[in-house]
Protein backbone atom coordinates (compact mmCIF):
# COMPACT_ATOMS: atom_id res chain seq x y z
CA UNK A 1 0.00 0.00 0.00
CA UNK A 2 1.39 3.81 -0.73
CA UNK A 3 2.50 5.31 2.18
CA UNK A 4 0.88 8.90 2.55
CA UNK A 5 0.09 11.48 5.00
CA UNK A 6 -2.42 14.20 5.39
CA UNK A 7 -1.05 17.46 4.97
CA UNK A 8 -3.25 20.09 6.57
CA UNK A 9 -3.71 22.91 4.92
CA UNK A 10 -5.46 26.04 5.10
CA UNK A 11 -8.62 26.80 2.82
CA UNK A 12 -7.30 30.49 2.58
CA UNK A 13 -3.84 29.36 1.57
CA UNK A 14 -3.84 31.42 -1.90
CA UNK A 15 -6.44 34.11 -0.62
CA UNK A 16 -4.53 34.99 2.24
CA UNK A 17 -1.49 37.00 1.71
CA UNK A 18 0.49 38.72 4.17
CA UNK A 19 1.14 42.16 4.18
CA UNK A 20 -0.51 45.59 3.92
CA UNK A 21 -3.91 46.05 2.10
CA UNK A 22 -6.23 49.19 0.41
CA UNK A 23 -5.39 52.76 1.45
CA UNK A 24 -1.72 53.26 2.22
CA UNK A 25 -1.93 56.75 2.99
CA UNK A 26 -3.43 56.15 6.34
CA UNK A 27 -2.39 53.99 9.90
CA UNK A 28 -4.24 50.65 9.06
CA UNK A 29 -7.75 50.61 10.79
CA UNK A 30 -8.03 46.87 10.55
CA UNK A 31 -6.17 43.92 11.55
CA UNK A 32 -7.34 40.42 9.67
CA UNK A 33 -5.70 37.87 11.15
CA UNK A 34 -6.71 34.03 10.12
CA UNK A 35 -5.82 31.85 13.14
CA UNK A 36 -4.77 28.51 12.27
CA UNK A 37 -4.24 24.72 13.92
CA UNK A 38 -7.30 24.60 16.06
CA UNK A 39 -9.87 21.60 17.48
CA UNK A 40 -12.92 22.94 16.98
CA UNK A 41 -15.97 20.69 18.49
CA UNK A 42 -19.59 20.55 18.10
CA UNK A 43 -21.40 19.22 20.69
CA UNK A 44 -25.39 19.16 20.59
CA UNK A 45 -27.68 17.73 22.98
CA UNK A 46 -29.61 14.27 22.74
CA UNK A 47 -33.63 15.06 22.90
CA UNK A 48 -34.31 15.43 26.54
CA UNK A 49 -30.92 15.59 27.65
CA UNK A 50 -30.04 18.95 28.04
CA UNK A 51 -29.83 18.86 31.49
CA UNK A 52 -27.49 16.10 31.54
CA UNK A 53 -25.16 17.85 29.03
CA UNK A 54 -24.81 20.93 31.15
CA UNK A 55 -24.25 19.22 34.17
CA UNK A 56 -21.51 16.97 32.11
CA UNK A 57 -20.20 20.17 30.49
CA UNK A 58 -19.65 22.23 33.68
CA UNK A 59 -17.91 18.93 35.47
CA UNK A 60 -15.47 18.74 31.92
CA UNK A 61 -14.86 22.29 31.33
CA UNK A 62 -15.21 23.88 35.12
CA UNK A 63 -17.64 26.62 33.84
CA UNK A 64 -21.35 26.33 32.66
CA UNK A 65 -21.59 26.04 28.91
CA UNK A 66 -23.06 29.24 27.55
CA UNK A 67 -27.78 28.33 27.19
CA UNK A 68 -27.75 32.11 25.75
CA UNK A 69 -25.46 33.52 23.04
CA UNK A 70 -22.27 33.99 24.59
CA UNK A 71 -18.39 32.87 24.42
CA UNK A 72 -17.15 32.09 27.59
CA UNK A 73 -13.34 31.00 28.28
CA UNK A 74 -10.90 29.43 30.57
CA UNK A 75 -7.19 28.95 30.07
CA UNK A 76 -7.33 26.12 27.89
CA UNK A 77 -11.03 26.40 25.89
CA UNK A 78 -13.74 28.76 24.62
CA UNK A 79 -17.23 27.37 24.46
CA UNK A 80 -19.30 29.45 22.02
CA UNK A 81 -22.94 29.35 21.72
CA UNK A 82 -24.48 27.84 18.43
CA UNK A 83 -27.75 27.30 18.98
CA UNK A 84 -30.40 26.20 21.35
CA UNK A 85 -28.89 23.05 23.40
CA UNK A 86 -25.82 22.61 21.24
CA UNK A 87 -22.04 25.29 21.45
CA UNK A 88 -18.71 24.56 20.17
CA UNK A 89 -15.43 23.40 21.90
CA UNK A 90 -12.64 25.63 20.32
CA UNK A 91 -9.28 24.69 22.12
CA UNK A 92 -5.63 23.85 20.67
CA UNK A 93 -3.36 21.09 22.05
CA UNK A 94 -5.56 17.69 21.78
CA UNK A 95 -6.45 18.05 25.44
CA UNK A 96 -10.00 18.59 24.70
CA UNK A 97 -9.80 16.60 20.61
CA UNK A 98 -12.97 14.53 19.78
CA UNK A 99 -11.96 11.50 20.91
CA UNK A 100 -11.70 12.53 24.44
CA UNK A 101 -14.99 14.19 24.31
CA UNK A 102 -16.63 11.78 22.79
CA UNK A 103 -16.12 9.70 25.88
CA UNK A 104 -16.90 12.36 28.40
CA UNK A 105 -20.39 13.34 26.30
CA UNK A 106 -21.07 9.61 25.44
CA UNK A 107 -24.51 10.02 27.19
CA UNK A 108 -25.85 13.34 26.62
CA UNK A 109 -24.75 15.00 23.90
CA UNK A 110 -23.92 14.16 19.65
CA UNK A 111 -20.14 15.42 18.78
CA UNK A 112 -19.07 16.57 15.00
CA UNK A 113 -15.14 17.39 14.67
CA UNK A 114 -15.26 20.55 12.85
CA UNK A 115 -11.89 21.35 13.22
CA UNK A 116 -10.60 21.36 9.47
CA UNK A 117 -14.14 22.41 8.60
CA UNK A 118 -14.02 25.79 9.56
CA UNK A 119 -12.06 28.63 9.27
CA UNK A 120 -11.19 31.26 12.24
CA UNK A 121 -10.66 34.89 11.08
CA UNK A 122 -10.11 37.40 13.95
CA UNK A 123 -10.91 41.07 13.14
CA UNK A 124 -9.82 43.94 15.07
CA UNK A 125 -8.43 47.28 15.32
CA UNK A 126 -9.96 50.98 15.22
CA UNK A 127 -12.28 50.48 12.00
CA UNK A 128 -13.25 47.09 12.77
CA UNK A 129 -16.79 47.75 13.53
CA UNK A 130 -17.16 50.10 10.72
CA UNK A 131 -16.11 47.61 8.52
CA UNK A 132 -18.44 44.61 9.93
CA UNK A 133 -20.93 47.22 9.88
CA UNK A 134 -21.34 47.33 6.54
CA UNK A 135 -21.51 42.98 6.19
CA UNK A 136 -23.70 42.38 9.35
CA UNK A 137 -26.96 43.58 10.55
CA UNK A 138 -26.10 42.81 14.47
CA UNK A 139 -25.35 46.24 16.42
CA UNK A 140 -22.16 45.79 17.23
CA UNK A 141 -21.80 48.80 19.67
CA UNK A 142 -19.91 47.83 23.12
CA UNK A 143 -23.17 48.74 24.58
CA UNK A 144 -25.02 45.54 22.55
CA UNK A 145 -22.36 43.47 22.02
CA UNK A 146 -20.06 43.71 25.11
CA UNK A 147 -17.08 41.15 25.47
CA UNK A 148 -18.15 37.66 25.38
CA UNK A 149 -21.33 38.49 23.64
CA UNK A 150 -21.90 35.51 20.49
CA UNK A 151 -24.04 35.27 17.30
CA UNK A 152 -25.27 32.80 15.24
CA UNK A 153 -25.92 34.74 12.38
CA UNK A 154 -25.16 35.24 8.05
CA UNK A 155 -22.58 37.86 6.80
CA UNK A 156 -22.98 37.89 2.67
CA UNK A 157 -25.79 35.33 2.96
CA UNK A 158 -22.82 32.86 4.67
CA UNK A 159 -23.48 31.29 7.98
CA UNK A 160 -20.99 31.98 9.94
CA UNK A 161 -20.80 32.18 14.17
CA UNK A 162 -19.61 35.68 15.63
CA UNK A 163 -18.32 36.46 18.57
CA UNK A 164 -16.72 39.32 20.60
CA UNK A 165 -12.96 38.04 22.65
CA UNK A 166 -11.18 39.63 24.88
CA UNK A 167 -10.09 42.93 23.74
CA UNK A 168 -6.45 43.28 22.63
CA UNK A 169 -3.22 44.66 25.17
CA UNK A 170 -3.93 47.83 23.50
CA UNK A 171 -7.71 48.14 24.29
CA UNK A 172 -9.27 47.80 20.63
CA UNK A 173 -12.35 44.94 20.86
CA UNK A 174 -11.47 41.42 18.70
CA UNK A 175 -14.64 40.07 16.63
CA UNK A 176 -13.78 36.52 16.01
CA UNK A 177 -15.49 34.52 13.18
CA UNK A 178 -15.73 30.88 12.40
CA UNK A 179 -16.97 30.24 8.41
CA UNK A 180 -17.59 26.84 6.75
CA UNK A 181 -14.20 26.27 4.89
CA UNK A 182 -15.73 25.96 1.02
CA UNK A 183 -17.42 29.47 1.98
CA UNK A 184 -14.12 30.81 3.67
CA UNK A 185 -12.77 32.69 0.85
CA UNK A 186 -15.89 33.95 -0.25
CA UNK A 187 -16.07 35.53 2.53
CA UNK A 188 -12.54 37.00 2.91
CA UNK A 189 -12.95 38.37 -0.27
CA UNK A 190 -16.20 40.33 0.63
CA UNK A 191 -14.12 40.62 3.61
CA UNK A 192 -11.22 42.68 2.19
CA UNK A 193 -13.25 45.16 -0.15
CA UNK A 194 -15.00 45.86 3.42
CA UNK A 195 -11.71 46.70 4.86
CA UNK A 196 -9.93 48.27 1.69
CA UNK A 197 -10.78 51.74 2.48
CA UNK A 198 -9.43 52.00 6.36
CA UNK A 199 -6.44 49.94 5.56
CA UNK A 200 -5.75 46.32 6.51
CA UNK A 201 -2.96 45.12 7.80
CA UNK A 202 -3.39 41.05 6.98
CA UNK A 203 -1.86 37.70 8.66
CA UNK A 204 -2.07 34.90 10.07
CA UNK A 205 -1.62 33.52 13.61
CA UNK A 206 -1.31 30.30 15.62
CA UNK A 207 -2.10 31.37 18.54
CA UNK A 208 -5.54 30.89 19.78
CA UNK A 209 -6.55 34.90 21.85
CA UNK B 1 -39.72 43.20 8.31
CA UNK B 2 -37.86 41.41 11.35
CA UNK B 3 -38.71 38.74 13.96
CA UNK B 4 -37.32 38.13 17.57
CA UNK B 5 -36.09 34.73 17.48
CA UNK B 6 -36.65 33.26 20.83
CA UNK B 7 -32.70 31.69 20.98
CA UNK B 8 -31.21 34.98 18.94
CA UNK B 9 -33.12 37.76 19.31
CA UNK B 10 -34.20 39.93 16.93
CA UNK B 11 -33.49 39.45 13.41
CA UNK B 12 -33.48 40.53 9.58
CA UNK B 13 -36.06 38.55 7.79
CA UNK B 14 -33.10 37.18 5.05
CA UNK B 15 -31.81 35.21 7.93
CA UNK B 16 -35.27 33.19 7.89
CA UNK B 17 -36.81 30.76 5.56
CA UNK B 18 -40.47 30.58 5.12
CA UNK B 19 -42.25 26.92 5.71
CA UNK B 20 -45.57 27.12 5.70
CA UNK B 21 -48.79 26.76 7.47
CA UNK B 22 -48.55 25.50 10.82
CA UNK B 23 -52.10 24.59 11.49
CA UNK B 24 -52.52 21.24 9.37
CA UNK B 25 -51.95 18.23 11.76
CA UNK B 26 -50.93 14.66 10.00
CA UNK B 27 -54.01 12.34 9.93
CA UNK B 28 -53.59 9.28 12.09
CA UNK B 29 -52.73 6.12 10.04
CA UNK B 30 -55.98 4.89 8.61
CA UNK B 31 -57.77 8.70 7.75
CA UNK B 32 -59.88 8.73 5.07
CA UNK B 33 -58.46 9.73 1.42
CA UNK B 34 -60.26 13.21 1.79
CA UNK B 35 -58.64 14.00 5.44
CA UNK B 36 -55.47 13.46 3.99
CA UNK B 37 -55.96 15.08 0.70
CA UNK B 38 -57.07 17.89 3.09
CA UNK B 39 -53.84 17.67 5.06
CA UNK B 40 -51.31 17.77 1.71
CA UNK B 41 -53.19 19.96 -0.42
CA UNK B 42 -55.76 22.18 1.22
CA UNK B 43 -54.85 25.86 2.49
CA UNK B 44 -56.87 28.21 3.95
CA UNK B 45 -56.07 31.76 2.85
CA UNK B 46 -56.94 33.95 5.92
CA UNK B 47 -57.00 37.37 6.20
CA UNK B 48 -55.83 38.29 9.14
CA UNK B 49 -53.87 36.44 11.91
CA UNK B 50 -52.39 33.06 10.85
CA UNK B 51 -49.50 30.88 12.77
CA UNK B 52 -46.66 29.61 10.37
CA UNK B 53 -43.27 27.42 10.72
CA UNK B 54 -40.37 29.45 9.97
CA UNK B 55 -36.61 28.11 10.17
CA UNK B 56 -33.85 30.56 11.37
CA UNK B 57 -31.47 28.90 8.89
CA UNK B 58 -29.10 31.94 8.66
CA UNK B 59 -28.78 32.17 12.83
CA UNK B 60 -29.46 28.85 15.12
CA UNK B 61 -30.90 26.56 12.71
CA UNK B 62 -34.17 26.41 14.53
CA UNK B 63 -38.15 26.06 13.86
CA UNK B 64 -40.02 28.73 14.89
CA UNK B 65 -43.82 28.57 14.75
CA UNK B 66 -44.52 32.34 14.12
CA UNK B 67 -48.15 33.83 14.92
CA UNK B 68 -48.46 36.65 11.42
CA UNK B 69 -51.35 39.00 10.71
CA UNK B 70 -51.49 39.03 6.81
CA UNK B 71 -53.27 41.95 6.49
CA UNK B 72 -50.71 44.01 8.23
CA UNK B 73 -47.84 41.61 8.67
CA UNK B 74 -47.57 42.36 12.52
CA UNK B 75 -46.22 39.17 14.30
CA UNK B 76 -47.74 38.18 17.65
CA UNK B 77 -45.85 35.95 18.91
CA UNK B 78 -42.79 33.79 18.29
CA UNK B 79 -42.11 30.45 19.99
CA UNK B 80 -39.97 27.29 19.39
CA UNK B 81 -41.76 24.88 17.08
CA UNK B 82 -42.09 20.85 18.70
CA UNK B 83 -38.46 19.81 19.50
CA UNK B 84 -36.19 23.04 18.66
CA UNK B 85 -34.03 22.66 21.34
CA UNK B 86 -33.91 18.74 22.93
CA UNK B 87 -33.91 20.39 26.44
CA UNK B 88 -37.23 21.52 26.05
CA UNK B 89 -39.01 18.45 25.30
CA UNK B 90 -38.78 15.62 27.75
CA UNK B 91 -36.44 17.40 29.88
ZN1 LIG C 1 -32.35 31.87 16.01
Amino acid sequence: MAEFSWASRSPLEHALVVGAYGARDVEPGISLTEIRNFELIQVMARRGKGAELARTAKARFGMAAPNVPKAVSASDVTLIWSGPDQFLVLSKGGKHAIDILSEAFSQSASLSDQSHARVLISVSGAKARAMLAKLSSIDLHPAAFPTGTAAATSIDHTSVNLWRGYDRPDGQAVFNLLVFATFAESLWHTMLDAAAEHGAEIGYSEELG
Amino acid sequence: MRIVCPFCGERELGEFTYLGDAKPVRPAAGASEDDVFDYVYLRDNIAGETTEHWYHGGGCRAWLKITRNTLTHEISSVEPAAGAGAAKVGA
